[in-house]
């Protein structure tokens, strides 16, 4: 129940941050970064599939709702979504993945979260400013766009994962 | 049958994943087309009223920002606006053409720029009014001062980044002015300790004097510039000496809420003022 209410909450500021802060950060003029994803990334793997995509699809479609772009983020987080467990499985390949399977610090290593925060981010935010643009004219530039707002979330996502999640146990 | 249910069970959130898909693609693609409003005016409908609220919040912290461009431009339409220049004619160009009128150089006679009020009294019997701008920012001595609305007073002492301005709120502040329709010229001087009364002096008891008249700047003092509002003419009294009317008027700078104030300096004031001394009045 508390897992509950804690993921809920993380939902709420999370978001409120992405619509009212985040969205209007233009570093060098286009890095926006995606905050929101972080709420997406800590997702328990435990869900069920179906609940993980809803949640993925309906987080997307109210920063849609709020960015003018209906149909961008949705699509994008939905695909985040349905990639996850893949990428969780792959990257665990060759471990033990017994207990309670989070991507947090103390749990996983820094290699870890970080292939797993790239992949997903690089992922969300290559169809994100595809679909936005949605045509192939100035594709250097579209990459580059995608490149920064990739490096700009990933730094936010590990910075706000090691602060507020702080490896108390290393395995 | 139950091996279907089963099957649809165990699979149902593939079926989820596929129904998503499909309706953020048609979300997509009506977004895209541009030619159907509707989806966007729905999310508009949702979103508008808090991001207008936030939009709205977010522009009071630029409003200081703002203020300062503004200030700045009504500095560049003051400039554009008046028109007094002294007209000199380049007479090494006039063997050339001796019409055209490109050939001779007009200067400025009055240069504008602003200040903040850090201090002021307003309801003493010799009031003044601190300006956050001094010597170094070219403020000198004997500079106009004006608010957006009206006349304020004179710059009377600069130091090197302060300077005090003597407001029509002293007695010693006399400002050559003039009734808006008939033209006749007279004093303004404040004698009371009502911040929003002043009295105009010298005009003689034949005048037709009508309440809400406009008293503005002659021009004479060679320090404001002719025609800038000074306040209205409130009340007309004949006075006990025969031959000047008393008038009372509503001055048009409010004094309370002074925060911001123009500067104007005449640019050939000491040249003038040069001419002046030569002439023994007394």
């Amino acid at each position: 129940m508390n897992n509950v209410f804690s993921n809920i909450l993380r939902f709420l500021i999370v978001v409120l941050l992405q619509i009212f802060v985040c969205s209007h950060i233009n570093l060098f003029g286009f890095a926006t970064p995606a905050l929101y994803l972080f709420a997406l990334l800590l997702l328990p793997f435990e869900l069920p599939l179906s609940a993980q995509y809803l949640i993925g699809f309906l987080t997307g479609f109210v920063i849609d709702l709020f960015a003018h772009t209906l149909g961008v983020n949705s699509f994008a987080c939905l695909v985040l979504m349905f990639v996850r467990p893949y990428l969780a499985k792959a990257l665990n390949r060759g471990k033990s993945t017994e207990g309670v399977e989070r991507p947090i610090p103390g749990v996983k290593d820094f290699k870890w979260l970080f292939a797993y925060t790239l992949t997903l981010s690089a992922l969300h935010q290559f169809l994100v400013i595809m679909l936005e643009t949605s045509s192939f004219v100035n594709f250097g530039h579209t990459m580059l766009v995608v490149l920064c707002n990739t490096v700009f979330t990933v730094f936010l996502l590990l910075c706000i994962l090691y602060i507020f999640y702080p490896a108390q146990r290393k395995y | 049958m139950s091996n279907l249910i089963e099957f649809f069970k165990n699979n149902f959130h593939y079926f989820l994943l596929a129904v998503l898909l499909v309706l953020s693609i048609l979300m997509l693609g009506k977004s895209m087309s541009y030619s159907s409003y509707k989806l966007a005016r729905i999310s508009q409908g949702i979103t508008g009223p808090i991001q207008k609220n936030w939009s709205e919040m977010m522009h009071k912290f630029s409003l200081g920002q703002e203020n300062e461009d503004l200030v700045q431009q009504n500095i560049a339409l003051m400039r554009e606006h008046d028109n007094m220049f002294i007209v000199k004619e380049d007479t090494t160009l006039t063997m050339m053409s001796e019409t055209d009128s490109l050939h001779t150089q007009r200067t400025r006679l009055y240069d504008y720029s602003y200040a903040h009020v850090i201090f002021k009294t307003i309801d003493q019997a010799y009031n003044y009014i601190i300006i956050d701008k001094g010597s170094k920012d070219g403020i000198g001595k004997d500079m106009a001062v004006t608010s957006p609305s009206g006349v304020v007073g004179v710059v009377s002492d600069v130091s090197d980044h302060f300077a005090a301005v003597i407001p029509i709120l002293h007695p010693d502040s006399r400002i050559s002015a003039v009734v808006s329709p008939i033209n006749q010229v007279g004093t303004v001087v404040w004698e009371g300790t009502d911040p929003r009364v002043a009295f105009l002096e010298n005009i003689p008891q034949h005048l037709e004097i009508n309440i809400g008249d406009s008293v503005l700047t002659s021009g004479f003092s060679n320090i404001f510039p002719k025609g800038l509002l000074i306040g209205t003419v409130k009340e007309v009294m004949v006075g006990n000496n025969a031959s000047f009317l008393t008038i009372k008027i509503r001055l048009a700078t409010n004094f309370n809420q002074l925060s911001l104030v123009y500067l104007i300096e005449n640019q050939y004031k000491k040249e003038i003022d040069s001419l002046k001394t030569g002439f023994k009045t007394e």
